[in-house]
């Protein structure tokens, strides 16, 4: 992993000096993911020097990284047109705006929303007027509670202006430096929003950090970052609540998700995605964990396009511990191609990871997931179940485990399966009174219950509704 | 980078007439390997897993340039089987067989499908064909073949007719010792129609010879194909198993065995492509890292679209005996059919410290208590195997090198 004194090498220290302020007009006409796009966005943040630095940085990595290609069954993402993507968020900068009002929304995501019984403040944020707003209430509702105990929680761009020298040093340096692939560089360079959460040594976060879907107000939420720091001894569960299909003709994602688990420290990530079905999802999430730490991914993937998503845990400590529990959901022309990433890079270190997915009409998922024990990582263990329910002849299920085993003292398990639905069961069912899409949708939810237990009750609802609603058919 | 440079160099389009025109070949199968020889420049290296940072083996290192001396193969040879069955060197099956040939050659694995397999099929100037006619049952096809010289290439192809079945043992050793020897084999299996083919192959070369095996079959309807691949020798090994199930109702049986010790590095892949209505596969691994070798597994169980009422089951397990050792495992399964049942596991580990402890409980030894509990790891394996003396030789072969350990 590169540090971020390599990273400091590489840039550019002079394009600071030569830099010189762009008439909006003529940023709007440029084309590509330029260096002035992206002074432009740094200078809209009101950003220090040196996050400039970085992204400039990270774009030039960019520029300099090839496509991902060679990858065995990766998702086709020759539709996916990065020149096209970004000047998308020039005007948005300009005019730091989104959706104006929840009647803009397109329907059949008013319609997800509606079934789904959202909560209302989640919907007011989700509609567009004043969804910054919102989701400063809900930072500020945190803070109040927490600041006493030196908690932090609050928007990654108010974060690099606050709390400068905890993001300095943990942005993208050592977790994910932008130079782990072409989307992570692309995120450095012109990432914006994303939450920010700081936990203080022996401090117990007691109730979930939520963030709510807010980025649709600046149009750029498409490439938010989420630094989490739990020290020493401390607990937060954080849950992203982007339980919905993002709005808009954005067709890229490309998240960032930074985790530092301190030792004896315990963090559980949460989410369930939902994007539109015109996105390509392509994010990095990682998690560095120090001795006796616990990591934990809850992850239901719905919607998008293609997504391309391997949260990593790297156990860097001791005794450290990491569990992955995902779920997948892949529908007509999607191509779901999610899993795990962990490196046992200490002794006495475990990880499990249980995944789970569905195809359904022509989709496509795929558990790829890699799991290194590095030589002098003994007496660790690891576990690895997949379990895949294709509900068509259509559909594609695969499953690409990569175990690399470099000590001896190790307990390395992998297993997967793949099956339909079982006639007999749905027989069972119907016989009991139920009818064949009830019965589907009961073994359904029998089958990730799994990931539901693990979620607070509000999202488990959302997951389960979520997915009778594509199992109805009736979302496009 | 082309693989293509490193050896071609120093192959020439004569040397590959010579050895055409020594096993007085007819004009197609010199085309064929003038085809592959041309072809060299452009192909790459067979795949092999990379993951983040690395390549699980490097065939890239391979000094072809002074590993291959194309016109001085030496072997000794035995190929041996009951009297209903053919069994037919290379040069007596293309005077007696051509149409059997120009029929099956090539058409299970193509010669082009990389480098290797088409170096091979450019030079290879030994190999066996064994012709089991409609309806005979042969037990005890035995092929032998002793390496006396730099590099030797191989071909074996299979044709088992309707309702016939015929049981195979292969054998790769060194005879007079090299440095270093490059021994490539191309097995093509074509099963007819309710044929039953069954082939063990067993791969003791000496521990400074590189290894390229290829075998592939293709199962006709309610024909079963049955594999048995052992690798015990080597410095670096790079082979691969396995069956077509084209025809309804075929079934394939894929046992592995390795053992790697000192700086052994074994890239080893089992694969089976489900193509028709209710075929089953079962592939079954298990092999053992000592020292600082290294294991490298592929499996693949990919069931097509039409494949309707597949089973498929896949297990590997390795056990690894030294802290420097590494084994790597990549168990893929790739469904496209929902009516299918499909599973695999992997597991990698070592010796169960509680068998260990009550064992020497029992009075057992330490080292004889371990040797027996490898042995014992074995079984699931040994059972597998049919062939007696494929079992036992094995047994042996394991035994012996387990009396080596410290």
């Amino acid at each position: 992993m590169s540090s971020d004194q390599d990273h400091l090498k590489e840039t550019d220290t002079e394009a600071r000096f030569e830099f010189k302020k762009e008439e909006n007009s003529a940023v709007r006409s440029g084309k590509g993911l330029t260096e002035e796009v992206i002074r432009m966005i740094s200078e809209d943040k009101d950003e220090p020097d040196w996050m400039l630095e970085r992204r400039l940085r990270a774009l030039k990595q960019y520029q300099n990284m090839p496509m991902p290609t060679d990858w065995p069954g990766m998702p086709d993402l020759s539709e996916l047109d990065i020149e096209e993507i970004v000047p998308y968020i020039r005007p948005d900068v300009d005019k730091r705006e989104g959706v104006d009002d929840w009647e803009e929304l397109p329907e059949d995501i008013k319609d997800t929303f509606d079934k789904l019984g959202i909560p209302e403040a989640e919907k007011n944020a989700l509609s567009g007027v004043g969804a910054q707003y919102e989701s400063e209430v809900v930072y500020q509702n945190m803070q109040e509670q927490w600041e006493e105990k030196g908690v932090i929680f609050m928007n990654m761009d108010e974060a690099v202006r606050e709390h400068p020298e905890l993001v300095k040093e943990h942005f993208m340096t050592s977790c994910v430096p932008p130079s782990d692939n072409k989307f992570a560089a692309l995120h450095g360079a012109v990432w914006s929003g994303g939450s920010f959460v700081y936990v203080p040594e022996d401090v117990t976060v007691e109730m979930p950090v939520q963030a709510y879907f807010r980025m649709n107000s600046e149009g750029m939420g498409q490439f938010e970052h989420t630094l989490i720091i739990a020290e020493e001894g401390s607990e937060v569960h954080y849950i992203e609540g982007c339980s919905a299909p993002k709005y808009g003709t954005h067709n890229l994602h490309s998240g960032g998700v930074e985790v530092f688990v301190g030792e004896d420290a315990h963090v559980q990530y949460s989410t369930v995605q939902n994007w539109s079905k015109n996105t390509f999802n392509l994010n990095t999430k990682r998690a560095i964990v120090e001795a006796n730490g616990t990591m934990e991914w809850v992850s239901g993937s719905m919607g998008s396009k293609a997504t391309m998503l391997y949260p990593c845990t790297i156990l860097k400590g001791r005794g450290a511990t990491d569990t992955h529990i995902t779920i997948a959901f892949a529908g007509e022309g999607q191509d779901i191609d999610t899993g795990a990433k962990v490196y046992h890079n200490a002794p006495e270190t475990s990880s499990t990871i249980e995944s789970k997915s569905i195809s359904k009409d022509g989709g496509r998922t795929n558990y790829r997931g890699l799991v290194h024990i590095a030589d002098g990582a003994e007496n660790s263990s690891t576990a690895v179940e997949c379990d895949a329910l294709m509900f068509d002849n259509e559909s594609t299920s695969d499953t690409m485990p990569y175990m690399e085993i470099e000590e001896s003292k190790v307990d390395v398990a992998h297993e997967a399966t793949v099956g339909k639905i079982g006639d007999e069961d749905i027989f069972y069912l119907q016989s009991r009174g139920l009818d064949d899409d009830d019965a589907k949708k009961m073994i359904v939810a029998g089958f990730i219950e799994p990931i539901t237990e693990e979620l607070p009750i509000e999202y488990a609802v959302e997951l389960n509704r979520l997915i009778e609603l594509e199992m109805e058919g009736s979302l496009g | 980078m082309s693989a293509g440079t490193q050896v071609h160099a120093n192959l020439t389009e004569e040397q590959v007439r010579e050895i055409s025109g020594d096993l007085d070949e007819p004009e197609w199968l010199l085309e064929t390997r003038l085809e592959a020889l041309e072809a060299l420049e452009d192909l790459d290296m067979p795949d092999v897993i990379r993951t983040p940072g690395r390549d699980w083996t490097n065939l890239h290192e391979l000094d072809f340039e002074s590993l291959v001396d194309p016109l001085n193969a030496a072997e000794n040879k035995d190929q041996v089987g009951p009297d209903e069955v053919e069994v037919l060197p290379w040069s007596e099956a293309v005077a007696e067989h051509e149409g059997l040939l120009q029929e099956h050659f090539g058409s299970i694995i193509d010669p082009q499908e990389n480098y290797l397999t088409a170096l091979s099929t450019a030079l290879f100037s030994t190999g066996t064909v064994v012709y089991v006619p409609e309806g005979v049952d042969a037990e005890d096809v035995t092929i032998r073949t002793e390496q006396n010289s730099r590099s030797l290439f191989n071909y074996t192809l299979v044709v088992a007719e309707e309702s016939s079945s015929v049981t195979i043992l292969e054998r790769q050793s060194t005879g007079a010792e090299q440095d270093e020897q490059y021994y490539s084999g191309i097995v093509e299996v074509a099963a007819g129609e309710n044929s039953n083919v069954q082939y063990g192959s067993l791969q003791n070369l000496s521990e400074e010879a590189y290894n390229f095996a290829l075998k592939r079959g293709d199962a006709d309807t309610y024909a079963t194909i049955d594999w048995i691949e052992v690798n015990l020798g080597t410095q670096l090994t790079k082979s691969g198993v396995s069956t077509e199930l084209n025809g309804d109702s075929s079934e394939t049986q894929i046992v592995g065995a390795f053992y790697g010790h000192n700086d052994q590095h074994f890239d080893l892949d089992a694969k089976v492509w489900h193509r028709a209505e209710h075929t089953t596969a079962d592939l079954v691994t298990r092999g053992v890292t000592d020292d600082v070798a290294r294991s490298v597994y592929e499996g693949v169980q990919d069931v097509g679209k039409d494949a309707w009422d597949t089973s498929s089951y896949q297990r590997e397990n390795t056990l690894m005996l030294s802290d420097e050792s590494e084994a790597d495992a990549s168990p893929k399964l790739i469904i496209k059919n929902h009516d299918t049942e499909a599973s695999h596991s992997a597991t990698v580990g070592q010796i169960d410290q509680e068998d260990l402890l009550y064992m020497t409980s029992r009075g057992v030894d330490p080292r004889s208590a371990r040797n027996m509990l490898v042995e014992g790891f074995f079984v699931p394996v040994l059972e597998e195997i049919a062939v007696d003396e494929l079992r036992e030789d094995l047994e042996e072969l394991i035994g012996a090198r387990l009396s080596k350990r410290e």
